[in-house]
């Protein structure tokens, strides 16, 4: 049997997971590898629940927020690019690879831009093969 | 702890959830999960009898924790939570797994959305052991509303409310309300006169206690939550007070800048000051004043070149002289010498060559000289104090003319017999004739100014004893430079100032034929051009930098040239050759770059010395202090010497300057002494830039060259000094003038406070702010309409019958630039028309959307034009007719019946190419006819567009300020497309109108009501529920580091200085939670969204 990744998707409520549920009512296919988890704000997520998610199991972390400029709360999602940019300094000197941690934005109105962003997420991850934990190779 | 017992409720949906996940064995799994009493599978949770299932488990089974797992929490969350409270435990013991938007409807493996629907069960399951109990929050609502834009649907939503009884704010960024639909002529499919149904309600919102109408104002910022907002409205001047103003319109009719009507987009022109329409509610005029024309903010003498420039273009001459002279008295000097930086920055040059505003000046000094001048009346003399001015040049005659209008007394004191300095002796007749300077000292004469000529002054203490307060010292460089090489000395070696100084004083001069001006500035090519016109036959300027580098203007250079004068560049002087006592030729050498030096010699006559002038200080008081430069010392900002109370400027300060600059000087210099003399801190706000105006509109400018300036023929140059620049006639001033661009739009030219009576104008009126408080906001920012001039298929802008809808809509109108009667733009009227359908609607490239009103507009225009030309051909090519509504198919079925050709397809292009004799003149419309299978081509006089609606320019600001979002379109997104089209995911903000999407009339009046309903509601209740998910500080936790205090977006935290910790306002708390994540010490707890819950999430939904 082929590889199937898991992939965590945590979504900012107000663009991201509306984007999801208008994938959702306008039917459009997506790969079911992707969990979703909702927090108000990109903003809230913790560079922390990135790798609890991976040391849980998950082969990629996708965390989607409102367009730059369009975030909810303002600025939410600026403070996200930032952390995600620190965070990506230790995963890459960590070893893992670039394409298991991706933000991106998906507004409320793009249903068929969240469900292109999960299939081409799950295609880069089903690449890269599972996520090795627990006597990975990597040290 | 309690022991949490669960409940799992897995919902089918019918088939929509158990058509692709196999919600039996999704139940069984939950079953088996740790801590879930019961796990039920139910056709429809969230029927009465499937929430009665939770209801009756919380009771029976003793139930602390709920999970449901079916659609979007976004649709039901509210609906559990409720059933959840009913049963008696508290609603945030609930979680929702969403296994219909975001499973089975986007999955078609069966196994695989199974697998998932577990997953996110299990992560419920995980994370709703750890919720909290949390109380909500009610909180009062403020009755007052604020409407944004005051179109139909801004009006109709405005007066629902304000007719209930509450109070209204409607706030409109234009002059008055009334929207696109004030402007449309009839309505579909009733033919009602829109203005005839909308002005009596746009009156009525203008008259309403309970409106409080804000026109000309915008938005800018909104703060708060539901009930509770406070927004900052932005007030633009409107330069007029309201509570004055009549409405009369006299500020209009005296305006002389014309730009375009936006109002009749673009098909006539308004004034500066206007009032918008014939119905503008309010009926107040508005003074549109977009900053600082360029050319002004050019001028160094601050002569507001825009505004005279304006006043000519419609001919008041003698007003634009006014203009000029409110700022310096020398209008026909400067006019003819000036070295223009007010052309260097005109914008017209961007489009095609800027305006000759120096040109354009001395007309109107010319022209008041032609009819004749009324004798000016003195100046006021309000001040006991008396200044002397010493010099009579530019900047002397400038700080006097500055000053007795400030109503001080001067006397100026001239060392030559006549007052002007070098206007009057440095600059040759032929450029500037003695009596255009005549006439402009006596002009500063008859204010008061007393001129003692043939006085020169060396005391300054003897001033002061005679009782002036204070001096001015405007005495010029007027010593040449020596050129210091061998034989300057000769007889026939000129200084160039005493050369001038001898023609212009008429004094008999013997030159010989062959003449050397050595220099490189104005004042040596016009002794050269002197010389040429002495009757010296080869005049060279001989000048020691390259010709890119030579500092006389171009156009001085230029008619040298014409006049046969030679210029060697890049050359000095190094000896004048003397034979028998005369000059007999100039040794040079030439420094081309990068080229070995040669030394030649040319023959000469005489030799003119043009290098330059210094002062003689000699002729100033002995106490004055110099720089090292050599010139006197002064404050650069108060030009105050070094002895108080006596001023210094112009070239005595600053070297050789260009008159305006010298102008300049004396102004600065006046403007201190005033200060100076009054106790008034000589400084202050000095340095302040006038900013200039941006964002100048020059699109639709149609280039035209400027006007050249007739000149003297050249035969008729030599032997005289005669004025070589011959003057515009009045009608090449005016066609000139119609050039500007009027950047800055108004011009400040004050012929409007003249003219109102009311006192109502105010042009030193600032933006004002303005805060209020609301509980509710209805955003009804409406449409725009898409600008065809993209799709250059169909030649908008490039032929001249091709319209926009609204253009039509103007042109057809009454109240329109032709008062209703349909004609093409060179006054014909047209015997056919093609309205084309869909421009930029249902188009890939353009707008995916349907418009939905163009069809039914353009039936509306076909019959408009029946009317109106009863013979016409009229065609309407469509995609398809799309006619729902009241009474629409049947307007469709009326149209057929009234002759109108429908031809079924897309226009391809309209083009003026003809390849029949009938096309010839015409313009022809390429189409394919998709009923009858053929290509044709239409030649029609005029072809309307219908074009797309989309959101309009600021919606996308507003929907930022009021944090709604936008759909794939642009439009604003509601909260539910079916159930819920006037709300936005923001509780306390409606919207209505076309800002929501394209509709028509009757929709957005109906979607406006809705709305108004909406915020009535909540008035009505109170008081609103707020989610009580925000976050708090652990006290024990927070170390006090603040770096939450900065990332709150909503200054919600701050620092408690006495506790040493930061606090969360729970009220301007919005729950976002960017806080929680920052917190290095795990201080914040972001209530239920807490880290802990969201690990448990996780690992549930990876187990």
């Amino acid at each position: 049997m082929s590889f199937e990744p898991k992939i965590l998707a945590i979504l900012c409520n107000w663009c991201s997971y509306s984007g999801a549920d208008l994938a959702g009512t306008s039917r459009k296919k997506y790969p079911a590898n992707v969990r979703i988890m909702r927090v108000m704000c990109s903003g809230r997520v913790d560079p922390v629940f990135i790798m609890k998610a991976l040391e849980s199991g998950a082969d990629g972390v996708l965390i989607l927020g409102c367009h730059p400029g369009d975030c909810h709360y303002t600025s939410g999602n600026y403070k996200t690019i930032r952390r995600m940019g620190m965070l990506k300094k230790l995963t890459e000197q960590m070893g893992i690879e670039d394409d298991r941690i991706r933000l991106d934005w998906v507004a409320a109105s793009e249903g068929d831009r969240f469900a292109e962003i999960i299939k081409d997420m799950t295609e880069k991850v089903k690449a890269l093969g599972p996520f090795p934990r627990n006597g990975g190779d990597n040290g | 702890m309690e022991e949490v017992r669960i409940g799992v409720y897995i919902c089918d949906c019918g088939a929509n959830i158990a058509g692709t996940v196999d919600t039996k064995k999704v139940t069984e799994y939950a079953q088996g999960l740790d801590s879930v009493v019961v796990a039920r599978n139910y056709k429809y949770m969230c029927s009465d009898p499937g929430q009665n299932l939770i209801k009756d488990d919380i009771r029976e089974k003793k139930l602390n924790r709920v999970v449901v797992a079916s659609c979007s929490p976004r649709m039901h969350e509210p609906t559990f939570r409720r059933a959840v409270q009913d049963a008696g435990i508290n609603q945030y013991y609930f979680q929702m797994a969403n296994i219909r938007e975001q499973c089975s409807w986007v999955h078609e493996n069966k196994e695989m959305a199974t697998e998932k629907a577990k997953a996110l069960v299990e992560a419920a399951v995980h994370r709703v052991v750890f919720h909290e109990p949390l109380q909500t929050k009610e909180v009062a609502v403020n009755p007052n509303v604020m409407v944004v834009g005051g179109g139909i649907a801004g009006i109709q939503a405005a007066l629902e409310i304000a007719d209930a009884g509450k109070k209204v704010y409607l706030v409109e960024k234009e002059p008055s309300i009334g929207g696109h639909m004030a402007m449309f002529d009839k309505t579909f499919p009733t033919l009602d006169c829109a203005a005839c149904i909308l002005t009596p309600k746009m009156t009525t919102v203008g008259q309403h206690p309970n409106i409080n109408l804000l026109s000309y104002s915008e938005v800018e910022e909104v703060s708060g939550f539901v009930g509770n907002f406070k927004a900052k409205i932005k007030r633009k001047a409107r330069y007029v007070d309201e509570t004055k103003c009549t409405g009369c319109g006299e500020c209009s009719k005296v305006c002389p800048v014309h730009v375009d009507n936006e109002f009749d987009v673009g098909l006539s022109q308004r004034s500066a000051a206007y009032i918008q329409s014939p119905y503008a509610v309010p009926n107040k005029a508005v003074i549109d004043k977009k900053g600082n024309s360029p050319c002004r903010v050019a001028c160094p003498a601050g002569v507001n070149a825009h505004a005279y420039v304006a006043l000519i273009s419609q001919g008041k001459f003698k007003e634009a002289l006014e203009v000029v002279r409110k700022s310096i008295p020398l209008a026909g000097v400067v006019g003819r010498v000036c070295y223009h930086p007010c052309e260097g920055e005109c914008e017209r040059a961007t489009v095609d060559e800027g305006l000759t505003i120096r040109d354009l000046k001395r007309f109107v000094a010319d022209y008041e000289m032609k009819i004749g001048r009324e004798k000016a009346g003195p100046a006021e003399i309000t001040k006991e104090d008396r200044v002397a001015v010493v010099g009579s040049g530019p900047a002397g005659l400038a700080c006097a003319f500055d000053l007795i209008k400030k109503g001080y007394r001067v006397t100026v004191f001239e060392k030559s017999e006549k007052a002007g300095g070098l206007m009057r002796y440095g600059i040759p007749n032929f450029k500037l004739p003695e009596n255009i300077v005549d006439n402009e000292i006596e002009y500063i004469k008859e204010l008061g100014v007393e001129i003692q000529t043939g006085t020169a002054v060396k005391d300054i203490a003897r001033l002061f004893n005679q009782g002036y307060k204070a001096v001015f010292l405007g005495t010029g460089a007027g010593k040449n430079h020596k050129l210091g090489i061998p034989n300057e000395d000769n007889q026939n070696v000129f200084p160039a100032l005493s050369f001038l100084y001898k023609i212009n004083s008429g004094d008999k001069i013997s030159i010989g034929d062959r003449v050397i001006v050595i220099g490189g500035g104005n004042m040596a090519v016009e002794s050269a051009r002197a010389a040429w016109r002495l009757g010296a036959r080869d005049v060279t300027v001989v000048y020691r930098k390259s010709e890119a580098e030579i500092p006389a203007s171009d156009s001085e250079v230029e008619e040298a040239l014409n006049e046969g004068i030679k210029f060697k560049y890049s050359t000095a002087a190094n000896e004048i050759i003397v034979r028998d006592g005369k000059v007999s030729g100039v040794k040079c050498i030439s420094e081309e770059k990068g080229q070995q030096s040669a030394e030649f010699v040319l023959d000469a006559d005489s030799v003119i010395n043009a290098v330059g002038q210094e002062i003689d200080k000699t002729e100033l008081p002995g106490e004055m202090a110099y720089s090292d430069l050599g010139y006197l010392q002064v404050d650069p900002i108060t030009l105050e010497s070094n002895i108080s109370g006596v001023f210094a400027g112009g070239e005595n300060v600053a070297g050789q300057l260009d008159v305006i600059a010298s102008v300049a000087a004396g102004k600065a210099a006046a403007e201190s002494i005033g200060r100076y003399l009054s106790g008034v801190d000589m400084r202050e706000g000095r340095s302040d830039n006038m900013p200039r105006v941006s964002n100048i509109k020059k699109d639709k400018v149609k280039p035209k060259s400027r006007v050249a300036m007739p000149k003297l023929e050249l035969s008729k140059r030599q032997g005289n000094y005669h004025e070589v620049d011959l003057g515009f006639d009045e009608s090449t001033a005016i066609e000139e003038a119609k050039r500007c661009l009027n950047c800055a739009v108004c011009s400040e030219c004050m012929l409007c406070e003249k003219a109102c009576e009311a006192d109502a104008i105010k042009h030193d009126m600032k933006e004002q702010t303005l805060e209020i408080e609301i509980g509710s906001i209805i955003v009804a920012t409406g449409f725009q309409q898409f600008d065809p001039e993209v799709m250059y298929n169909y030649g908008y802008n490039r032929f001249d019958d091709v319209l926009t809808g609204l253009e039509f809509e103007r042109l057809s109108n009454a109240s329109g630039p032709t008062d209703g009667v349909v004609i093409k733009k060179n006054g014909e009227k047209p015997q056919s028309v093609a309205i084309l359908h869909c421009v930029g609607s249902r188009d890939e490239n353009y707008h995916k959307h349907c418009s939905r009103v163009c069809c039914m507009y353009s039936l509306k225009y076909s019959h408009l034009l029946r009317e109106k030309l009863p013979d016409a051909d009229i065609y309407q090519l469509y995609i398809d007719m799309r006619c729902p509504g009241s009474g629409y198919e049947e307007f469709y079925l009326r149209l057929q019946e009234e002759g109108v050709n429908f031809v079924r397809g897309r226009a391809a292009e309209v083009t003026n190419t003809a390849e029949t004799p009938e096309e010839q003149g015409k313009l022809i419309v390429l189409c394919e006819d998709t009923l009858v299978r053929k290509k044709i081509r239409l030649p029609v006089d005029m072809v309307i567009l219908s074009c797309a609606l989309e959101p309009s320019e600021g919606s996308a600001q507003i929907g930022k300020v009021l944090s709604i979002s936008k759909k794939a379109d642009g439009f604003f997104l509601e909260k539910h497309p079916k159930l819920d089209p006037v709300s936005t995911m923001t509780d306390g903000i409606f919207i209505a109108g076309c800002c929501q999407g394209p509709k028509d009339i009757p929709d957005t009046v109906a979607q406006a009501s809705a709305a108004a309903a909406r915020a009535l509601a909540m008035i009505s209740m109170n008081k609103v529920e707020i989610e009580a998910a925000t976050s708090e500080i652990i006290d024990e936790l927070c170390s006090g580091c603040r770096i939450c205090n900065t990332l709150c977006p909503y200054g919600a935290i701050t620092f408690n200085e006495a506790k040493g910790i930061s606090e969360i306002n729970q009220v301007l708390c919005k729950g976002c939670g960017v806080c929680v994540s920052a917190c290095p010490s795990n201080a914040i707890k972001g209530n239920h969204f807490t880290t802990k819950q969201l690990i448990a999430e996780i690992e549930g939904v990876l187990a």
